[in-house]
C-alpha cells in the first residue's frame, strides 16, 4: 500500500521533469498552464507519464479536466489503492 | 496478419487503431517513450516503444510484422529551417525502410499527404498526378515530396503509398486542422489566404488506409478526401454556425508567406504554437481540388458528409475541454455544411 505522501512525492517528481521546477517549489495551488508552463500536449504528457508510472487507467476527459497540482493529486488519489 | 502502425498514438494513429480492429486486425502500437498514451491505455493497446531516431528499436518492433502502417513521418513544425527538416524526415523514413528490410516484412503502407498530388489540366487532380521535380512551394511541400518518392522507390517489399487531405475529427489532440473550427467557436479570426482544402475525416481516412493496408490487391497510390472546399467559403460557415462575426477577407498569398514567416520566427523564440504557420499557408495557397472517388471504388470506402464530422468533432472537443464547455452548442439551424468546391467530385 503507497502512502500519501510516497504517492505526493512521486507526483511531484514526474510534475519537476517535466516543468524542471524543482519539486520543493511546486504548490497545490500551482495552474499546470499559466504556472508551470505547460502547454495542453504538455498537460497531456504529464497525465500520461501518472498512468504509466502508477499502472493506472484514467480516460481522456477525466485526464483533460485536471488544471493544476491539486486536480492531479487528487485524481492520482482517486486512482492509486 | 500481424500489424504494426508506427505512429499510433497521433490523430491518424489512433483512428487507425480503432479501424483495424473493426476490420479484425489487433495491431501493435509503436510510441515514443514521451507521449500522450492514455487513449492508447483506454483502448488496452498492445504497444511497443520505437523512436524513429532508434533503429534498433524500429527493427525490434517490426519483429515478426506483415504489414507496417507508417503514419509518423516527420510533420515539421516550423518551416525555417529548410536543410535540417529535410535531413531529419528522410533520416527517419531510411530508419523505418530499413528495420522493415531486415524483419522481412511484406508490405508498408506509407502515410504522406494530398501536398504531392500535383495540379491536373483535368481540374480535379487525381492519383496519377504527381510532381516530376520538388513542388517549390516551401519546407512542408519539398519535404513531403522528397519522402514519398523516397518511400515510392522502396523495391525490397510492397509500398502502398496513401495520401489524405487535411484531416478532422475525434482524437486530433494536438488540434490540427481541427483548429479552424475551435477558432470559429471561440470566435477568434486569425487573418487567412484562400484556396482550396481538401478535407476528410480521420476516421474515414483511416478506414481507407487500413483497408488499403489489408487487402491482398489494393492500388499503389490513394488519395483520401470527402470534399474540396474553399478555405475562406468554410471559415464563413464554420463562424455562420459558432455565432460568431464573419471572418476578415482573406490576405494574399504573399502577405500571408511573409505573415506565416514572421510568426514562426516568434514563435520558436517564445517556445510557442504560431498562430499562422507557413505549411498552413502554402496547403492553402497551393492546394489542389482532388477527386479521391478511387478509395470509393477500389477499397468500398464512404465518406462521412462534413456536417456530420463537425457534430462529431464538436461533441469529442468538448469532453475533451478543447472547446470550453461554456461555448454555446451550434445551433439547429446552422449545422448545414458548405457546399464542396468544385460542386461536382466525379465528371
Amino acid at each position: 500500500m503507497m502512502t500519501p505522501d510516497i504517492q505526493e512525492s512521486r507526483v511531484r517528481r514526474i510534475l519537476s521533469d517535466l516543468t524542471n521546477v524543482p519539486p520543493t517549489e511546486i504548490k497545490a495551488g500551482d495552474r499546470l498552464r499559466e504556472d508551470l508552463g505547460l502547454d495542453s500536449v504538455g498537460s497531456m504528457e504529464l497525465l500520461s507519464m501518472l498512468a504509466e508510472e502508477f499502472d493506472i487507467d484514467v480516460e481522456m476527459e477525466e485526464a483533460a479536466a485536471v488544471s493544476d497540482v491539486a486536480g492531479l493529486m487528487a485524481l492520482a488519489r482517486r486512482h492509486i489503492a | 496478419m500481424n500489424a504494426l502502425v508506427l505512429g499510433a498514438a497521433g490523430f491518424l494513429g489512433l483512428n487507425l487503431v480503432d479501424a483495424l480492429r473493426d476490420l479484425g486486425v489487433d495491431p501493435l502500437c509503436a510510441r515514443r517513450r514521451r507521449t500522450n498514451v492514455i487513449p492508447l491505455r483506454s483502448r488496452k493497446a498492445r504497444m511497443v516503444v520505437a523512436d524513429l531516431d532508434d533503429p534498433a528499436s524500429i527493427r525490434a518492433a517490426m519483429d515478426g510484422i506483415d504489414v507496417v502502417f507508417h503514419a509518423a513521418g516527420h510533420y515539421p513544425r516550423h518551416s525555417q529551417d529548410a536543410l535540417a527538416t529535410f535531413e531529419t524526415g528522410l533520416r527517419q523514413l531510411d530508419n523505418v525502410l530499413e528495420a522493415a528490410a531486415e524483419a522481412g516484412v511484406s508490405r508498408l503502407v506509407y502515410v504522406s499527404s494530398t501536398a504531392t498530388v500535383a495540379p491536373s489540366p483535368k481540374g480535379l487532380s487525381d492519383e496519377s498526378d504527381q510532381f516530376l521535380t520538388s513542388p517549390g512551394f516551401g519546407v512542408y511541400h519539398d519535404l513531403k515530396w522528397l519522402m514519398e518518392r523516397r518511400a515510392s522507390a522502396e523495391d525490397r517489399f510492397e509500398i502502398r503509398v496513401a495520401c489524405p487531405g487535411a484531416c478532422i475529427g475525434p482524437w486530433d489532440l494536438r488540434v490540427g486542422t481541427s483548429a479552424l473550427l475551435v477558432a470559429a467557436a471561440r470566435h477568434v479570426d486569425v487573418p487567412h489566404p484562400d484556396g482550396i482544402v481538401a478535407l476528410v475525416d480521420g476516421m474515414d481516412a483511416a478506414r481507407g488506409i487500413a483497408a488499403q493496408g489489408l487487402a491482398e490487391r489494393a492500388p499503389d497510390r490513394v488519395l483520401y478526401a470527402g470534399g474540396n472546399y474553399r478555405l475562406h467559403t468554410l471559415r464563413t460557415a464554420l463562424a455562420l454556425r459558432y455565432g460568431g462575426s464573419l471572418p476578415a477577407p482573406p490576405i494574399g498569398a504573399a502577405e500571408a508567406e511573409a505573415r506565416a514567416d514572421t510568426e514562426e520566427r516568434r514563435a520558436l523564440a517564445e517556445r510557442r504554437r504560431p498562430e499562422l504557420s507557413r505549411e498552413i499557408v502554402d496547403l492553402v495557397v497551393h492546394g489542389v481540388p482532388v477527386d479521391a472517388s478511387l478509395a470509393t471504388r477500389a477499397l468500398g470506402l464512404q465518406y462521412t458528409p462534413l456536417a456530420q464530422t463537425l457534430d462529431r468533432y464538436d461533441d469529442w472537443a468538448r469532453r475533451m475541454r478543447i472547446i470550453p464547455p461554456s461555448i454555446d452548442a451550434p445551433s439547429v439551424e446552422m449545422l448545414s455544411a458548405p457546399e464542396p468546391h468544385p460542386p461536382e467530385q466525379s465528371p
